[in-house]
């Protein structure tokens, strides 16, 4: 009896610690299903290796027509394919000679167009795909900071014409006296006062990088994640020339304590079975996404789901902005390691002559506006540029 | 008795998977090894190669100047009382800097009989580009530093290496270089950071790196090169925390021979160690814009000069300020 006892225990550990080591085993993973052995590295992780990046376009949140579809059919997906590369940023010129005529800077040449994504929308939590509300604090610094560039345009075209640029403001002949005044904030976008370079926006500035890296249509979303035994490290090239790399800590230890802020914050990764699970904080006041700054938290899990696709969740929160967290989903499509099509450069920052020249032909404005020989700058609009912006059939 | 059985079972099996835990967690921990950042030392091989994975940092005062030189008192200087050389006090761009501003000496990294061997010409601008170091070193303005430099600046950088790829991220301004082991396509146009194709002979990794403009420098004493400019690395453990680094320069535009540099790179041993960002990009913009700003704030135009006016205030109190006052 005490024979049959201890054998029986034994066989118990041993089926145990089987169990045991299959939940963790690389094995497992490599006999997981519909996964390929060339998705496990050499030391046995989950393989995430490669260039990635996003080959469709979806709208960060669901257009009101489709509100209560989460997919399109192949047909709506050809018809909004059909429609956008008509339509949008594409050279369209207004009157020649014009200030808005010149003020397009960035036309199809320059923007990303991608076909048309099969979800109506990033965000996949909230279920009708729409941000959640906005606290009364963040709707209030919203409102302040609008009112302030509105302030900024009053007594240019823009008003007066009535563009897109101005909408929510009114014309105004008489410049604002916040003309002077220091934004409500410290700000991040762009503003018309070039006075200092403060007043740019961080992508004039070459300092637009951030997390979440949402599709943008200055080219880019590329990233490449190289991994050794226990480590991840992913370069991401985004905004023309606005890439950064990302080192993510994978040893167990806490976030950086809170006075370290960074631009694309600390990030902390363990695997999760197949999933690299990475929570990110200590995000930096000067960096801004969609309102949210060094309250931002993330948790990001990336999981590759066949050998061509990585699909990337991000939970984001943060209470000071938004009444609930909320989840998007993108899926990266492989590219090839052998074209090495990623580019860490040309980065912006060293041929940044454009930021410069801003506030340099501020000052030329002044001068001669002083010397009776050209307008009064607070009447012309050199921040806003929307042309063609109110046809995106994203927004409708 | 059954009872009594049973829950012998299940203690054995809790005790069992207790132990399974633990040999999870010891493995995955073990795992963990060889991050950038990871607490201890990394698995010594990947791929069957020496594994160079982790936060790395040369320790020494290549940065400042390649060659051998002596301590001196500023990076930018003019002539004092006397003529000589050697009796040259700081200059006012860097004056308020104080000894903090000071040049440490150095043995230097240069092999061999230790001097840049530059063409006539080109030991004029590298003499000239010393001078105009405020105005023309890149590293003032944040660009990106090129190699060789970028291993040797005072900031520390990573290594993932996998098997493919040799990705390596440096601190200063978040940048990165991957060295691909692989075959792969070479970039459209001249860069910064180069391309680095890299291949094994034996356990030493050797890195060809090409294809760079002519803007990056190799310190702040005014070293510089062409586009012509190639760099052979060569990366090999000296032992399993300290890697002897050696780069081989040919630029036939500016160097009459090729040259050799070489240090040892150091690991960064502290259990917490990781890349905290230095995005210099904004740390350069009051050097780079202040000029055009609408109202000036460190600075003043003088005609056609713009000048950064340093002040010492004295403050209140100050024993030799009194004496002086009196």
């Amino acid at each position: 009896m005490r024979r049959r006892l201890t054998w029986t225990a034994i066989a118990v550990v041993a089926i145990v610690a089987v169990i045991g080591l299959v939940r963790v085993s690389p094995v497992a993973l490599r006999g997981g299903t519909a996964r390929g052995a060339a998705q496990v590295t050499d030391w046995g992780e989950p393989d995430l290796q490669g260039i990635w990046t996003l080959e469709n376009d979806t709208p960060l949140q669901r257009p009101p027509r489709f509100a209560n579809k989460e997919f399109l059919t192949e047909k709506e997906r050809e018809a909004l394919d059909q429609e956008r590369s008509e339509l949008l940023g594409r050279d369209r010129r207004v009157e020649r000679g014009t200030e808005l005529d010149v003020a397009g800077a960035y036309n199809a040449v320059f923007n990303t167009v991608r076909p048309t994504g099969r979800r109506t929308s990033l965000i996949v939590d909230p279920v009708n795909g729409r941000l959640p509300p906005r606290t009364a604090d963040a709707q209030k610094r919203d409102a302040d900071d609008r009112t302030f560039r509105l302030a900024l345009l009053q007594a240019t075209d823009t008003c007066k014409n009535k563009m897109a640029g101005c909408t929510g403001g009114t014309y105004n002949p008489v410049p604002s006296p916040l003309l002077s005044d220091l934004p409500p904030q410290y700000n991040t976008g762009r503003m018309n006062r070039h006075d200092n370079p403060e007043d740019g926006s961080l992508g004039d500035r070459c300092m637009a990088g951030n997390l979440p890296d949402l599709p943008n249509a200055f080219g880019g979303n590329y990233i490449r994640v190289v991994q050794t035994a226990g480590g991840v490290s992913m370069f991401y090239d985004t905004g023309q020339g606005q890439g950064f790399q990302r080192n993510i800590v994978m040893n167990g230890t806490p976030h950086l304590p809170p006075q370290i802020h960074q631009w694309v914050g600390d990030s902390r990764g363990h695997w999760e079975g197949s999933t690299l699970v990475i929570d990110v904080t200590n995000f930096s006041p000067k960096h801004d996404f969609l309102g949210s700054r060094d309250h931002r938290h993330l948790v990001e899990r990336w999981t590759r789901t066949s050998p061509t696709t990585l699909e990337y969740r991000v939970t984001i929160e943060d209470p000071t902005v938004w009444t609930r967290p909320w989840t998007i989903a993108m899926e990266y499509a492989k590219q090839s390691d052998e074209q090495n099509r990623i580019y860490y450069e040309p980065r912006c920052h060293e041929g940044n002559y454009g930021f410069p020249s801003l506030m340099l032909s501020a000052r030329i404005a002044e001068r001669d506006y002083a010397a009776h020989r050209g307008p009064n700058p607070a009447t012309k609009d050199n921040a806003t540029d929307f042309v063609g912006v109110e046809e995106n059939p994203f927004n409708r | 008795m059954r009872m009594r059985f049973i829950s012998s079972m299940i203690s054995v099996a809790v005790a069992a998977a207790a132990v399974t835990v633990v040999v999870m967690l010891s493995v995955s921990r073990m795992q963990g090894q060889g991050a950038p950042g990871a607490a201890s030392a990394p698995p010594a091989r990947i791929g069957g190669k020496p594994n160079f994975s982790g936060i790395w940092q040369a320790n020494n005062e290549a940065y400042w100047d390649l060659e051998a030189h002596e301590a001196r008192p500023a990076a930018v200087t003019q002539q004092g009382i006397y003529p000589y050389e050697y009796a040259r006090v700081a200059a006012p761009p860097v004056v308020a800097l104080g000894a903090a501003g000071g040049i440490p000496g150095s043995i230097g990294v240069v092999q061999d009989d230790g001097r840049i061997p530059y063409t006539a010409d080109a030991l004029k601008l590298r003499d000239e580009n010393a001078e105009h170091w405020i105005d023309r070193d890149p590293e003032i303005k944040c660009y990106l530093p090129g190699i060789p430099r970028a291993m040797y600046m005072p900031y520390p950088f990573s290594i993932t290496q996998s098997t493919n790829k040799v990705h390596m991220a440096y601190e200063i301004t978040n940048t990165a270089r991957t060295i691909h082991l692989d075959k792969v396509e070479g970039p459209p146009a001249d860069t910064w950071m180069g391309h680095s194709v890299g291949r094994w002979e034996s356990d030493t990794l050797v890195v060809d790196v090409t294809n760079f403009n002519d803007k990056t420098w190799f310190d702040r004493a005014g070293n510089f090169h062409s586009d012509a400019l190639h760099v052979v690395e060569r990366f090999s453990l000296l032992t399993p925390d300290v890697i002897r680094y050696e780069a081989t320069i040919t630029d036939p535009k500016v160097f009459t021979r090729p040259w050799r540099i070489a240090m040892p790179l150091y690991r960064r041993m502290e259990p917490n160690i990781q890349l905290i960002e230095y995005q210099c990009i904004e740390f350069a913009e009051e050097f780079l814009y202040g000029n055009v700003r609408k109202t000036p704030l460190v600075s003043h135009w003088e005609s056609d000069t713009f000048v950064f006016d340093v002040k010492r205030k004295v403050p209140p109190g100050d024993k030799f300020y009194e004496w002086f006052r009196k």
